[in-house]
């Protein structure tokens, strides 16, 4: 493990800014299976050229593929709760979790987390289509992505195992996208981003899964037979276990 | 015990979704219905997206009928003549169903069709079976014969285009079957049932059928209409999800069997007075919601309509 973990921060760990900061991932490709229930992926790294009292604040950043998504709004109209007023966003992932030494808003002011596009509140899609104001919708798709999990931020989960290095885990839950994922790792000093790093990470699915989701897609019609074909043979089945017990 | 369905691209406890399909095969075993309008409900309330529910639950419905079908045409009871007409007018409905299905989740008014029309079909359904088998139990306590009233078939009878149906002994004008049939081909797109509970007091009272072939020629009807919704579902909405009709079919094929048994040492006047209970529950649960301030205004897409 030790060796793997050495190689894999020689191999992937390019820094992308001084030599400052070199990260790696436990796994680059997450593969979804029948008995997929979400998983975790550790991201580890280490600070080099560190001098000791220096503030070494390191946030991580696992950012899903974005995907158009609309929000609607529902009013009361005659007594039922009816969708009304919609907004629609390009540019929101389907997955965000962030990970800190601390709190980010202790990290770095506001400004500068709205610079870098670090932390959900820095989630910034554009609304398609003119909306008065779509505030209230964004707020309410970042509220949604994470009360199912999709999106959280965690301050205090990267743990220290030495002055300079450092680990954390990443949950990647059951309703994860399909798709190209990146993990971020930032070192700031001083409220800055001195050091940079991006890695990505593919999620896939693999086998009966990938195969019935593109028959579905490519291929609906023979798709839709199946199914029918399948409930009938079932049915026949039953029907023929049935009548041999009688 | 999790499973990952494809198509919904969610992982689901298995075993509750078997037990799900048991629950409901079991009720639909004992009443004789195709436990499409129960299931639907119960998927979404178990956080399936309601579009795969609908679409779904259809195969369900296919699976369950398919053995009914089978026991009723052994028994030489089905009008394949009757069945053929209606489903003129059923893949006409399923298309329109369909295609409004579509239009409805471009809207993002998906959840509130279906709620109403659950909520409106489900009470009505309820509240005439409720008085009926109200009405059969006190006579059959007091002794008296239930009286049945006629239905006036005039105008049925003065309808163009008739045909003869050997099968059923009838007469008539093809047009009141291939409007029933389009009426359930709709409603099963959209509320993914087979819409037995709308055939079969439509053939009885409407047509005046023969009660023996009813039950034959309505599972035929349902098998073929549900199979046609299941495919149009698949191609334009890309909502079955293969894996999860495999383990609700799976229970419900088991279920259905048990309930038959259980179904058979009741009385028809106390099966149908449950069945109407249960059938106005279910519609109260989802008139609840409909009406209920739901805990976020704000619900979410995937996907720019």
């Amino acid at each position: 493990m030790r060796r793997a973990l050495l190689a894999l921060l020689l191999l992937i760990a390019i820094p992308a800014h001084a030599q400052d900061l070199v990260s790696g991932i436990s796994q680059d490709i997450i593969q979804i299976t029948s008995s997929y229930t979400g998983t975790n992926i550790v991201v580890f790294g280490a600070i080099e050229n560190a001098t000791s009292g220096q503030s070494r604040d390191i946030v991580v950043v696992v950012r899903g593929p974005d995907e158009p998504m609309t929000v609607r709004r529902r009013d009361r109209i005659a007594g039922v709760w009816v969708n009304s007023d919609a907004a629609r966003f390009e540019g929101l992932p389907a997955y965000y979790y962030l990970a800190s030494t601390e709190p980010i808003a202790r990290i770095a002011s506001r400004e500068a987390l709205a610079r870098y596009g670090i932390g959900l509140q820095a989630l910034k899609p554009s609304a398609i289509g003119s909306h008065h104001d779509p505030e209230p919708f964004r707020q309410a798709a970042i509220r949604y992505h994470t009360r199912v999990g999709l999106y959280a931020e965690s301050p205090g989960s990267i743990d220290f195992l030495s002055e300079t290095l450092f680990r954390t885990r990443v949950p990647v839950p059951a309703g994860v996208t399909r798709g190209q994922y990146n993990v971020e790792v930032y070192l700031f000093r001083d409220g800055e981003v001195v050091s940079a790093q991006s890695t990505p990470l593919f999620v896939d699915a693999t086998g009966l899964e990938r195969r019935l989701y593109n028959l579905a897609h490519n291929a609906p019609l023979s798709y839709g037979i199946l199914c029918v074909l399948m409930a009938m043979l079932l049915g026949w089945i039953s029907s023929v276990l049935f009548r041999r017990q009688e | 015990m999790e499973i990952y369905l494809p198509v919904a691209e969610m992982s689901v406890n298995w075993l509750v979704i078997i037990a799900l399909g048991t629950g409901v095969g079991f009720l639909s075993g004992m009443f004789g219905v195709g436990g499409g309008f129960l299931m639907t409900p119960l998927l979404v309330f178990a956080g399936i997206p309601s579009t795969v529910a609908v679409a779904t639950t259809l195969s369900h419905v296919t699976a369950s009928s398919m053995s009914g079908a089978l026991a009723q045409w052994r028994k030489r009871a089905i009008d394949f003549a009757m069945a053929g007409v209606m489903l003129v007018g059923g893949m006409a409905g399923t298309l329109f169903g369909v295609w409004l299905f579509a239009l409805m989740r471009r809207q993002g008014q998906m959840d509130l069709i279906v709620g109403l029309t659950y909520v409106i079909m489900l009470g009505s359904i309820g509240t005439i079976m409720l008085r009926e088998s109200l009405a059969a139990l006190k006579a059959y306590h007091g002794g008296a014969a239930a009286s049945r009233r006629p239905v006036n078939r005039g105008w049925i009878q003065s309808l163009p285009f008739k045909m003869r149906f050997r099968q059923s002994r009838l007469y008539i004008s093809v047009l009141p079957p291939i409007g029933i049939g389009f009426c359930v081909g709709a409603l099963s797109a959209i509320m993914g049932i087979g819409g037995g509970f709308i055939i079969v007091p439509a053939m009885i009272y409407l047509l005046r059928m023969p009660t023996k072939v009813v039950m034959g020629t309505s599972l035929v009807q349902i098998i073929a209409v549900t199979a046609l919704t299941t495919v149009l579902q698949a191609t334009s909405n890309f909502a079955v999800d293969i894996v999860l009709a495999g383990l609700l079919v799976s229970g419900g094929v088991v279920g259905a069997q048990l309930g038959v048994r259980a179904g058979s040492k009741l009385r028809g006047e106390q099966l149908r007075l449950l069945l109407a209970l249960l059938v106005l529950a279910v519609g109260a649960g989802l008139a609840w919601q409909l009406v209920a301030r739901p805990a976020d205004l704000y619900s979410l897409a995937e996907g720019l309509p």
